[in-house]
């Protein structure tokens, strides 16, 4: 186990834990909001991941990840807050 | 002697997302969850990709990082600014005594 694999393991428990946040959140915003930050420690996993494997083209697959995250988070919370006339 | 810098500043930065998530959890209305869980979050960000830089060095993987970061510092705080605005919007109440 090398010093990037626990580092993998940690921030995977952490974004169960925000999956968690988002299953347990009382209201559709805490959903919103564990959906967010799971997408940004996806990101994190990744650049991590590709930092191990010395592979850079991995980073662009972090960068997309991201910008999905940023757009989807966005388009949700328009949408539950305006219903379907966004 | 720059590996193990690196490797510092990624325990560092393990070390916010983990109190982000704590923050996460700790709360009990939906506003001040939202602000720690946002502000934390991108900050450990920061440090565990300036970690990373630090320990691949001078090249491209690095001016990747570097793209990565500047993307979701420019975009994070507006995902949670978003969310933020619309729980308002929609008339969630705020909380009157401390979270």
């Amino acid at each position: 186990m090398s010093f990037e694999e626990v580092v993998l393991w940690i921030l995977a428990i952490l974004g169960g834990a925000s999956t968690l946040r988002a299953i347990l959140g009382p209201t559709a915003w805490d959903r919103i909001l564990g959906f967010n930050l799971l997408s940004s420690k996806m990101v994190m996993i990744i650049v991590i991941f590709a930092l191990l494997l010395k592979k850079s083209y991995l980073l662009d697959i972090a960068l997309i990840y991201a910008l999905f995250g940023f757009v989807g988070t966005v388009m949700i919370a328009r949408f539950v807050e305006k219903g379907d006339r966004l | 002697m720059r590996v193990l810098l690196g490797n510092i500043l990624i325990v560092i930065a393990l070390g916010f997302i983990v109190c982000g998530v704590y923050g996460l959890f700790r709360f009990r209305h939906f506003y001040p969850r939202v602000l720690i869980a946002s502000k934390v979050d991108t900050v450990g960000f920061i440090t565990l990709m300036t970690g990373i830089m630090v320990k691949s060095g001078f090249n491209f993987f690095t001016l990747k990082v570097l793209i990565i970061v500047g993307f979701f510092v420019l975009t994070n705080p507006l995902a949670t600014h978003s969310i933020a605005r619309s729980a308002y919007k929609s008339g969630y109440p705020l909380p009157e005594d401390d979270a």
